[in-house]
């Protein structure tokens, strides 16, 4: 499989690969060697990737509801890392604040940490109801080695409240990927265990890796609880600082995204022998996969049957019925990391087959897990930069693309249906009751009557009215 | 009287203002075929690439050199030089634009001498490859467009002028604006007989059609050539002063083109000294479509002023967005009564506490102000309007104020980008939207407390009659 728009990067022939006929990996330099992943990105390629920065102050660190999040660098950090994602909880906290230490010149040249306990102090003056502080480090301030771990440990005893310190700086790791490692590492390092609460644990659950986007966890929550399993902690979608504390109590961690937040479950598994099980709680056979072994741990598998009966029927109907519409079209996945090979299964479900998966930071196990599900002939990218998107969606023509906000225009302008998979369009999609919102945004993406208006009545582009020489004639 | 307040925290809560990248990023898409390189961690990119999408609605291509540790200890040449190489070979592009970042600019890569040395190596480049420094930690996102103008002013006109050789164009720098601005920015100019050579013009590029097949780079754009010959323009006239100002004149200065750095065109009293300019430089007469449209624009003013006057109103975003808002804001009887920016501009507070003297309006012009101080300022003394970008919109749900969007970034409505509010049309449309918000309120019978409160003579001391049959007062 050779990309046109690749003739001048033959590096990257080694993250491109077709699954072959026997089931073998036809990788773009015939080597027959796997996908190479979470590599150095090339420059210049138009990636989609970001930074560690994004990676923990978006995805791991946000979501956490009642603490200050403080960006230690200059201010553009701040701003585009501010409320974009909806990673909900049943506070708006963390949601309509960012906070930012603004380095300015002078502060770079002398030094920020002064200016950083100063942030600190007056941050926690303006919003005394925070129960703590996370401060996210960034490029700049983390190469004039201020030292933000020593200012954070002055700050919690003058303010009594958890000041936590992620060294997230942009440039670490090829990806985001990295700045998920580090914020699950800072958590556990300061918060998890620092309050031993009492109480009876036995039949309680993490469930870490979901980060409630567009509330997630109300289309799953309840059904761990008809099982009378309590959640004690989310790892971190609607979490307060308090739950993260006390998370190491839990007898089972159940790992929904097995990316971003497995770190955190091996650690507890190391530390407090805390044992975790991986799910995926989208789609019907996994979501009731999870539920079956998260039950047979505590030894309710008769009630999870029964719960799971009871929610399937629920749905079946309405899965049918986009089933029927949705049956026989190809799909092209591009996602940040597992929900790639997470939905392959779920699609299957609605009678669609992914024929390209792509992810933008997704390591080997990712990679094995996509490749294992998928059918002969399908394709298989890591990274894959705008170019290399835009000549799939124009030479591989998948009937539907699933991917985020920053390449659903691109899909508009080839005129290929899109669902966003990062922020949901009209989420939750997670669950039972998810699954048929997805269905739904599917069957809407797929159904509009704008393509066939599209591919009855788009016209080409006008000549340009550029003159030879640049410019109009002045008459 | 009004007064200047220099907020005075160290930390910044829901700052007004992103980093210098994007402008670059975005000024550089009003060139045709251009491709702006982002010097630095692969997040400097694609943080903007995805608030411009957001806002534009459009898909927003930024290549990075992605920076990493190792990078990071030994310089990022080689990222550079590599970045350049296949930006170049992938894409042909007319011009790169390398940016470079806070990562870049503290370790101290030498981005110019990088460049000459891949021009060097790579004698088949002949486009021109530009260098913006773009630190975040200098400025605002403001400080990106007008340094990417000031050097596409200082590099790429042709220096080669004979005596009085003319390509009877007008530089039109219209700043920090959308697509819709300088699509009527464009008809302003037609109209008056005069052609526009636009720094830079994405009205196309950012807000384009959809096309079959898709062309490879987005049609419109300012073309290279038509840069080329900016120096032989009659006139530049820049309409925001610290984007594009600087490189009105260093036109002035380098190619003896005269400079007309002027207030945004919003309301009729700064758009006025726009067309009066465009008659001075070419002794055009005023024609008969841009007469009515300012007649219009009287009309609207005169129809809406019961349902405006009196009114507190609180401004925020770019200095000079608020400078032309300040205008139409009074001219609608308004009070701008807060005037917040995050810059540091004395000059530029000077100005607006001698204009909103001038105005007869009393303001408080606030500097290095972000939105929790605004949010505070309101709380303890309540406005009826919110005027600025769509991170208001926590203050406007928090005190039940109705927000008027313009500028950057609008990204929780549809089409923001594509209207305009500059000019005769503009400068109508934002009075109908904000007294349509103004009874978008009323309707819902919410009867703004800070009239009653003040007692200010208006159309909310008049009893409403509620759809339940209450009445309020």
């Amino acid at each position: 499989m050779k990309f046109k728009c690749n003739e001048t990067l033959p590096e990257r022939a080694i993250h491109i690969a077709l699954k072959g006929p026997d089931g073998g990996c036809q990788r773009g330099d015939g080597s027959g060697c796997f996908v190479a992943s979470n590599t150095a990105t090339t420059p210049g390629d138009m990636t989609e990737r970001g930074c560690t920065y994004a990676g923990c102050r978006g995805v791991v660190g946000g979501p956490v509801k009642d603490v200050i999040q403080l960006t230690h660098g200059p201010i553009g950090c701040a701003f585009f890392s501010w409320g974009y994602r909806p990673h909900l909880a049943d506070s708006d906290f963390h949601m309509k604040y960012t906070f930012v230490s603004d380095m300015n010149e002078t502060n770079i040249v002398f030094g920020g940490e002064k200016k950083l306990l100063q942030c600190i102090i007056e941050a926690n003056r303006e919003f005394p109801e925070a129960r703590g502080v996370f401060i996210y480090n960034t490029c700049s301030t983390a190469l004039i080695g201020d030292d933000g771990r020593d200012v954070a440990k002055q700050a919690e005893e003058l303010i009594g409240k958890p000041v936590v310190f992620f060294e997230c700086e942009g440039f670490r790791g090829v990806s985001q990927s990295m700045g998920h490692h580090v914020g699950n590492e800072t958590i556990f390092r300061h918060l998890v265990g620092s309050v031993e609460p009492e109480g009876d644990f036995s039949r309680s659950i993490n469930i870490i890796g979901d980060y409630n986007i567009k509330n997630d966890l109300r289309t799953f929550e309840y059904l761990f609880e008809a099982l009378g399993i309590k959640i004690l902690t989310r790892f971190t979608g609607n979490v307060s600082v308090e739950d993260l504390k006390i998370m190491h109590k839990a007898a089972l961690n159940v790992v929904h995204c097995q990316r971003s937040a497995t770190y955190i479950a091996e650690m507890m598994r190391d530390k407090y022998g805390t044992p975790y099980i991986d799910v995926t709680l989208w789609g019907i056979k996994h979501m009731s996969q999870a539920l079956r072994d998260t039950a047979a741990f505590f030894g309710l598998e008769a009630e999870a049957e029964e719960v799971i009966a009871r929610e399937v029927a629920a749905i079946q109907p309405r899965i049918e019925y986009y089933r029927q519409r949705l049956s026989g079209k190809t799909v092209f996945i591009y996602q940040g990391g597992p929900r790639a090979w997470h939905w392959i299964e779920l699609l299957r479900e609605l009678g669609m087959e992914t024929m390209t998966a792509a992810t933008t930071f997704g390591h080997d196990d990712d990679y094995q897990k996509i490749f294992r599900q998928l059918k002969e002939g399908a394709l298989v990218v890591d990274n894959p930069n705008v170019p290399e998107i835009e000549e799939i969606l124009h030479e591989r023509r998948p009937d539907l693309f699933i991917s985020g906000n920053k390449e659903r225009y691109l899909a508009y302008k080839l005129g290929v249906p899109f669902v966003n998979g990062h922020t949901y369009d009209t989420g939750p999609y997670a669950g039972f009751v998810g699954m048929v919102n997805f269905a739904r945004d599917i069957d809407k993406a797929l159904h509009a009557p704008i393509w066939q208006t599209l591919r009855q009545r788009a016209r080409p582009a006008p000549p340009e009215h550029h003159s030879p020489h640049g410019f109009e004639e002045v008459v | 009287m009004s007064c200047i307040t220099v907020q005075d925290r160290a930390v910044a809560i829901n700052p007004t203002r992103s980093c210098a990248p994007i402008g670059t990023m975005l000024a550089n898409y009003g060139v045709h075929g251009a491709i702006t390189i982002n010097h630095g961690s692969q997040g400097c990119a694609t943080y903007p690439r995805h608030q411009m999408s957001r806002h534009f609605r459009e898909p927003v291509e930024v290549a990075t050199t992605s920076l990493t540790e190792k990078t990071t200890v030994y310089g990022g040449k080689s990222n550079l030089l590599a970045a350049l190489k296949n930006v170049w070979e992938r894409f042909h592009p007319t011009m790169i634009v390398v940016c470079s970042t806070c990562l870049s600019e503290t370790i101290g890569d030498d981005v110019p001498g990088i460049i000459d040395e891949f021009v060097e190596r790579h004698p088949e480049v002949t486009v021109p490859i530009l260098s913006v420094k773009t630190p975040s930690y200098i400025g605002n996102h403001t400080t990106g467009f007008d340094n990417f103008l000031k050097e596409i002013a200082a590099n790429l006109p042709d220096r080669r002028k004979k005596k009085g050789e003319t390509n009877g164009k007008i530089n039109m720098i219209p700043g920090w604006v959308n697509p819709g601005d300088i699509r009527e920015l464009k008809h302003m100019l037609r109209e008056m007989g005069l052609h526009g050579l636009w720094l830079t013009d994405y009205s196309e590029t950012l807000d384009g059609g959809y096309y079959e097949p898709r062309p490879p780079f987005p049609r419109g754009g300012t073309t290279i050539e038509e840069l080329r010959s900016s120096s032989k323009s009659l006139a530049t006239i820049a309409l925001q002063r610290y984007v594009g100002g600087e490189a009105a004149r260093i036109y002035e200065r380098r190619y003896n083109v005269p400079a007309h750095v002027l207030t945004m065109p919003i309301g009729l009293v700064n758009t006025d000294a726009f067309i009066d300019t465009l008659v001075e430089i070419t002794d055009h007469t005023i024609p008969e479509a841009l007469q009515v449209e300012r007649a219009r624009l009287l009309d609207a003013l005169v129809d809406t002023h019961m349902y405006t006057t009196g009114l507190r109103v609180a401004l925020y975003g770019d200095p000079d967005l608020l400078e032309g808002l300040v205008g139409l804001v009074a001219e609608m009887g308004m009070t701008p009564a807060y005037i917040l920016t995050a810059a540091d501009t004395a000059p530029w507070a000077e100005r607006m506490l001698e204009l909103t003297g001038e105005l007869g309006v009393e303001s408080e012009i606030i500097l290095k102000g972000d939105l929790h101080e605004l949010h505070k300022r309101i709380k303890a003394h309540p406005v009826d309007l919110l005027i600025g970008h769509s991170k208001g919109k926590f203050i406007a749900d928090a005190e039940n104020i109705p927000l008027v969007r313009v500028g950057f970034p609008v990204e929780d409505r549809f089409g923001y980008h594509r209207r305009a509010i500059v000019g005769y049309n503009g400068s109508i449309a934002l009075v109908d939207e904000i007294t349509n918000q103004v009874f978008e309120r009323r309707a819902s019978a919410i009867v703004s407390n800070t009239l009653l409160e003040r007692g200010v003579e208006g159309p909310s001391q008049v009893p409403i009659p509620l759809r339940n049959g209450k009445v309020v007062v």
